[in-house]
């Protein structure tokens, strides 16, 4: 397993290198500290107001101010818990491996074989940028043990970021060198293999991806699209109100009430408005400058302005591609397309990889870096034996919400029955968008629940397939298809829901059938 | 219409699960019978308590009698050369088909109750999803086990 035995003038060099042991940049204990009491201000901020400025002198000044004097140690002793992490964390590099050593008491080892390191993620925060420093996030290849699998480092210069890299690229070279000795069949070039390889590796990097300006406003604008439809939904509400003659309905006590509704209508927009702001702005912030460039197999993604982050996705793990389309976007003909990648966990295993674009121009890019993928519209609609499923549960549910709210809220409640056309429309617009294509290598499933996805992937990465029928379908012979994808650390699963049953049953007959035996 | 797996889980297994809903049963009557107390105690409204035992009595039938029953006749399992194929439900039916590349790894468990019937339960994972069979024969899932794993080996894996 281990090559080194195979090499040894190769590990003797190794040994000369393992000595040195790094430590992170002081700033470290600042960006911990900061982190930890992020978390924990809020119920202090409540605490101190609630009690630190109480005027009762009877007591004497450590009961008084007990809530700061508590903020106050708080404050120090996760100073000095960050300073502690920084001082006792070392890195070095040994045996092929990244390896860690960390903590006051308990010393925790991790160390990481370079050849399961799938990439590093890096993150220039606010305190990094003065210094020229970046935090490191070691993604591995996803593996059972979870998010042990995962290490950071929180602050290190440039270089030494650029160091680690060049540490595991000289790693993964010997790797290659070591088990595929034909391509190298004299020891001579075996050892001196590094140099060649380096020629042959020179990195090639291709812009790929850059969003305008125009694009990134169109972006942030439309970010908070739930946001906008609210409070659009209250304008409607409020100019409803006007137009309806309520006065002629209801006497002068009521005009009362309504005037209070106005008013809560009003403040609600206005919250509305400055969440959305808000989004806005942050959204604008994050994507700032977002570039995707690919580095030989990987694809890198920068992106921020107060922030930046650069993140690499190997392009072998990628497992499926999405490009969603919210309705608001799609009425512009803008798209963004979304990664699910077997490494990394949590926020690593679903990546954007256009942000937003022009939807007649993802197609090319995309067929670029995924030659494998046809990315065409899936071909094969829905026969209408499924349609009713599309809408009726969804009516039924809200005509109970109707229900209620007409008798409890009487006459403002029955406003919603405004819901039922809305739910009736969703419904059908998701029966009129589902749709799939079977290729013999392929699948495309295109489905809506808001937002239109259509889903490429290729069937070995397709994990599991899973055909569902409740007792309503089995009598209207009708199905649910759904593909398990790895993504991350779970499962990334679209579905076409309500398909006749014999075409759910061509899903898993093309499924049955092994690749090899359709070349 | 695509056919049914072939086989069917063990019918201990029925037995088991009926167990089960027994265990459940005797707990929710104890509630039941705890707010039998009160409503005598504390003269509460006599429906409380009608309510409280019609419930008991429900429950009694669906898990005892009813669910198991459906869940039993619906399990259906078969492992083939290149996939395994799952079948079960009980309001909704599902079936789930898994390329043998796809496995990476077969797990066999089996509580106290299990062992006591000589049962065991089996866990296919892939990459990102666990399937697992219920209340198989222990021998059963043990040969079961290892045949996924040989053909799980000796299929070609191309991820």
């Amino acid at each position: 397993m281990n090559c080194a035995i195979g090499f040894p003038r190769l590990q003797g060099w190794r040994k000369m290198m393992s000595e040195q042991r790094y430590k992170l940049h002081w700033i470290t204990a600042v960006v911990e500290t900061v982190k930890t009491l992020k978390d924990m201000i809020a119920p202090f901020v409540i605490l101190v107001v609630a009690n630190g400025f109480k005027g009762e002198s009877t007591q004497p000044w450590f009961v008084q101010y007990w809530s700061l004097i508590l903020f106050g140690i708080l404050l120090v002793s996760t100073l000095v818990a960050g300073i502690v992490k920084w001082r006792r964390f070392d890195y070095w590099f040994e045996d092929q491996e990244l390896r860690m050593v960390s903590g006051l008491f308990v010393r925790k080892k991790r160390y990481i074989p370079f050849d399961r390191i799938q990439s590093l993620d890096y993150t220039e925060g606010i305190f990094h940028r003065p210094f020229n420093l970046v935090k490191v996030k070691v993604e591995t290849a996803g593996s059972a043990s979870g998010k042990d699998a995962e290490a950071e480092l929180t602050a290190i210069t440039k270089d030494a970021a650029e160091q680690i890299e060049q540490e595991i690229q000289r790693a993964k070279r010997v790797q290659i060198t070591g088990p595929i000795p034909r391509r190298y069949e004299n020891e001579e070039l075996l050892l001196h293999g590094d140099r060649e390889i380096t020629q042959e590796t020179e990195r090639s990097v291709r812009a790929v991806f850059s969003m305008t300006t125009g694009d990134l406003l169109m972006l942030a604008t439309t970010s908070g699209g739930i946001g906008v439809i609210l409070s659009g939904a209250v304008v409607f509400l409020s100019q409803i109100e006007e137009i309806i003659p309520f006065d002629w309905l209801f006497g002068e006590l009521e005009s009362f009430v309504r005037f209070g509704v106005f008013v809560i209508g009003i403040l609600i927009l206005l919250g509305f408005i400055l969440v959305w702001l808000l989004s806005v702005a942050m959204t604008f912030l994050a994507n700032y400058d977002f570039k995707v460039k690919l580095e030989k197999d990987d694809l890198v993604i920068t992106r921020g302005l107060l922030e930046k982050k650069r993140v690499t996705v190997p392009l072998n793990r990628v497992q499926n591609v999405s490009i969603v389309e919210n309705p608001f976007r799609q009425l512009f003909g803008y798209a963004s397309v979304v990664l699910s990648s077997a490494g990394g966990v949590g926020e690593g295993a679903r990546i954007k990889l256009f942000p937003l674009a022009k939807r007649d121009r993802i197609i090319e890019p995309l067929q670029e870096l995924f030659p494998n993928l046809d990315f065409g519209e899936p071909t094969e609609v829905l026969d209408a034996r499924g349609k009713r499923f599309y809408y009726r549960f969804k009516l039924f549910l809200t005509l109970v919400l109707v229900a209620a709210a007409s008798y409890f809220l009487f006459p403002y409640g029955l406003l919603s029955l405004l819901l039922l056309p809305f739910v009736w429309g969703l419904g059908l617009w998701q029966y009129k968008t589902a749709a799939y294509s079977i290729l013999p290598k392929q699948l495309t499933m295109r489905f809506r629940s808001i937002s239109r996805h259509t889903v490429f992937m290729e069937k070995n990465r397709i994990q599991s397939m899973e055909v569902d029928q409740n007792y309503f379908h089995r009598r209207r012979k009708v199905a649910t298809v759904t593909v398990n994808v790895k993504s991350g650390m779970t499962v990334d699963a679209p579905a076409v829901r309500h398909m006749p049953q014999e075409q759910a049953e061509q899903f898993l007959l093309w499924y049955e059938y092994p690749t090899e035996s359709k070349e | 219409m695509r056919q049914q797996p072939a086989n069917q889980i063990s019918r201990k297994g029925l037995t088991v699960w009926r167990l089960y809903g027994i265990i459940q049963t005797l707990i929710l009557m104890a509630v039941a019978i705890g707010i039998g107390f009160l409503v005598y105690y504390f003269e509460w409204p006599i429906w409380i308590g009608i309510v409280a035992a019609v419930v008991v009595m429900l429950y009694a039938f669906f898990s005892i009698y009813l669910f198991p029953k459906i869940r039993w006749e619906r399990w259906r399992y078969e492992v083939r050369e290149a996939e395994i194929e799952l079948q079960h439900g009980l309001f909704i039916v599902n079936r789930t088909l898994i390329p043998m590349v796809r496995v990476q790894h077969v797990d066999t468990a089996e509580g106290p109750i299990l062992r006591k019937y000589g049962l065991a339960s089996i866990t296919i994972s892939t990459a990102a999803t666990n399937h697992s069979i219920p209340a198989l024969v222990t021998e059963e899932a043990d040969e079961l086990r290892n045949r996924i794993s040989t053909f799980a080996r000796v299929a070609k894996d191309d991820v």
